[in-house]
């Protein structure tokens, strides 16, 4: 995901939100408020107007009463035909009598509304209409009644004015608010915008290097973003502490690694040599018991007869386990001479060797054509002759036995692909499949000396040379029910 | 009580045009007399009309005179139909005095008067004449001059309250 590309931005927006909802609530209790007192002023202001015209009427008809002059009264009530509320205006005499009349309202009577000579004047006022009447006064005397009657229906009128006049500064004050929304979203909004992308660069990147900008009031977001700075740097310095322990770790397991092998290699040159210089006197002993054997054959001493015979075997024994030992020691260390190597060649020969070496066995040998491979031969051979020796020796306590060798494509596991595979087979006594790890470690054995005897060193051997061939070796197996080795070369 | 004659009502009315007459300065707690010229019974009738009343600060009071001489300290003079003969003569003494003149004797206002009545329908109504009124240094309220069935003359100053 690109950084640049614009998000939605729920914080700027609900800040807008919160803006808007403020002042336009604020303007509408505001708006609510005016008109509520612009409604009270207003019947008021109504009120008091209607009683001052009516002052101004009762001044202007005081010569029309006393000279009765209803004509004259009549023009002066006429003069309310300005006041655009005013209904009717009536000027009554102190006897009761209508004197002067402008106007008609059916709804008003006058009559009904007496004024007392105690009061100046007075107000009656219903939902709709307002009467107020006026004592004209002269020289201190009443000398007759001004009524003047008008409708409230303008509030209705003015009510609607005044929200059409407040909707339209409440739009213009919510243009006003999402330009000054706009303001505090940079100076709020934004700082936590940049942090959360910061936040998200982070977690997604991996990358603690990255510092969101602190703004520059002292505000708590600025508090925010300098801990979290700071909390990203302390993570990169734990980081950086570590890579430096895993890389002198590692350093370390180099080290030791490279002292193991150069130790390795030491024990190995120094057993070789040891197998090596053992081979000479075991060759002088081997053939010393052989002279013995040949002199006191015919001596009939059955006793040292027995001890020469066992003399002989046990040479012999050891003269085996120091050829494997060689053999092993090889494989580690000898250099490869790699070459075309037919493997089913080999496989022959050494089949052949093992018939021969006992022909009272039942032994079939199924040796299948191979491919050949590039190998070092010695060590093939080495190799063949440890597996098919297994599958001869493990083979020896049925009196009927099969030994086969080929090759087949298997897929390779876990991956995509085949490759060629080599295979030893048996139906001898096989091996617990269990504890089948420990096939291939050098000295253990999962049979008993007397039944198979062996050095245990063999497979060992067989996995060295393949792996250092880099190529590889595994087993299928159970307790009687033979055993196969399957290898790969290169 | 009897109904009010023609006399009680123009009585009425001479009180009512003191109200809206504008004093020479310097009269305004002196007593304010009506002079009545001719009929007797006009005079009891305003004499009972001004009776403990007052215009302003100014107490009334109302007396006959018979003779043009002595309409001196009198501030409003009716002459009526009976002293009509001698109109000339009464009108004569008041010229040039703050002295409001009401009659409604026929051509009145033409031979020096201030204000004449006249019937119209079974009302009485009146006519100024405002030079004779200017004349005599005094002025009438524009209020009262809105009720006068006619107006001759312009004011010679402006209209009194």
């Amino acid at each position: 995901m690109n950084l640049r590309t614009p998000r939605p931005r729920p914080l700027a927006a609900r800040l807008t939100r919160m803006n808007l909802l403020v002042s336009g609530s604020v303007l509408v209790i505001a708006a609510l408020a005016f008109f509520t007192y612009d409604l009270l002023s207003f019947r008021r202001d109504l009120i008091r107007n209607l009683d001052a015209e009516a002052q101004i009427i009762g001044e202007n008809t005081v010569s029309a009463l006393l000279f009765n002059d209803p004509q004259s009264a009549a023009a002066t009530l006429k003069g309310l035909e300005g006041a655009p509320d005013v209904l009717s205006a009536t000027l009554v005499t102190p006897d009761g009598n209508v004197f002067a009349r402008y106007g008609s309202d059916s709804v008003v009577e006058v009559e009904s509304h007496v004024l007392a000579p105690s009061e100046m004047n007075h107000l009656w006022s219903s939902g709709t209409h307002v009467l107020v009447a006026r004592h004209v006064i002269l020289d201190g005397n009443s000398i007759g009644v001004v009524y003047i009657s008008a409708r409230l229906g303008e509030l209705g009128q003015r009510a609607r004015r005044y929200v059409l006049i407040a909707g339209i500064i409440w739009i213009f004050c919510m243009g006003a608010a999402l330009i000054i929304s706009s303001f505090s979203r940079r100076m709020i909004a934004q700082p936590v915008i940049a942090l959360a992308d910061t936040a998200r660069r982070v977690s997604r990147d991996q990358d603690y290097s990255v510092r969101a900008s602190i703004p520059a009031d002292n505000s708590e977001i600025a508090v925010l973003i300098d801990a979290f700075n700071t909390m990203l740097t302390q993570i990169q310095e734990r980081d950086a502490a570590l890579n430096r322990a895993r890389n002198e770790l590692e350093a370390r397991v180099e080290e030791r690694t490279a002292e193991l092998q150069t130790a390795n290699r030491e024990l190995e040159a120094f057993s070789y040599t040891v197998a090596h210089d053992l081979r000479n006197p075991l060759s002088a002993i081997s053939a010393i018991s052989f002279l013995l054997m040949e002199t006191y054959e015919n001596s009939g001493d059955a006793v040292l007869q027995s001890g020469v015979k066992n003399l002989q075997t046990t040479t012999t024994s050891m003269g085996m386990l120091i050829d494997n030992l060689l053999n092993f020691a090889r494989a580690s260390t000898a250099a490869l001479k790699s070459t075309p190597v037919n493997l089913s060649t080999i496989a022959r020969e050494v089949a052949s060797d093992l018939a021969a070496s006992n022909q009272d066995r039942d032994v079939t040998f199924s040796i299948g054509e191979v491919p050949p491979v590039m190998a070092d031969a010695g060590l093939m051979r080495i190799v063949l002759q440890n597996l098919l020796g297994n599958a001869w020796k493990y083979t020896s306590q049925h009196p009927k036995a099969c030994i086969e060798f080929g090759a087949k494509i298997l897929p390779i596991a876990g991956q995509a692909g085949e490759r060629l595979v080599y295979f030893v087979r048996d139906d001898g006594a096989g091996f617990d499949p269990v504890r089948s790890g420990q096939l291939f470690q050098p000295f253990k054995r999962l049979h008993g000396n007397v039944d198979f005897p062996g050095t245990g060193i063999g497979l060992a051997t067989v996995q060295r040379i393949l792996a250092r061939h880099g190529g590889t070796i595994w087993a299928e197996g159970a307790v009687e029910k033979g055993a196969t080795f399957y290898f790969t070369v290169n | 009580m009897p109904p009010p004659t023609q006399f009680d009502v123009q009585a009425v009315y001479l009180f009512d045009f003191a109200k809206f007459v504008r004093w020479p300065a310097g009269r305004e707690h002196d007593t304010l007399t009506f002079c009545i010229a001719g009929e007797r019974r006009y005079a009891e009738s305003l004499a009972r009309i001004v009776e403990g009343e007052h215009i302003g600060e100014r107490p009334l009071s109302a007396r006959i005179i018979e003779r043009p001489e002595n309409v001196s300290g009198c501030d409003v003079l009716f002459i009526s139909d009976a002293a009509k003969d001698r109109l000339d003569e009464f009108l004569a003494a008041s010229a040039r005095r703050p002295m409001l003149t009401v009659s409604d004797i026929p051509a009145f206002l033409e031979r020096g008067g201030m204000i004449k009545f006249l019937p119209v329908g079974n009302r009485i109504r009146f006519s100024v004449d405002l030079r004779s009124v200017s004349q005599g240094g005094i002025s009438l309220s524009s209020e009262l001059l809105k009720v006068a069935v006619s107006v001759n003359g312009k004011p010679a100053g402006g209209g009194g309250q």
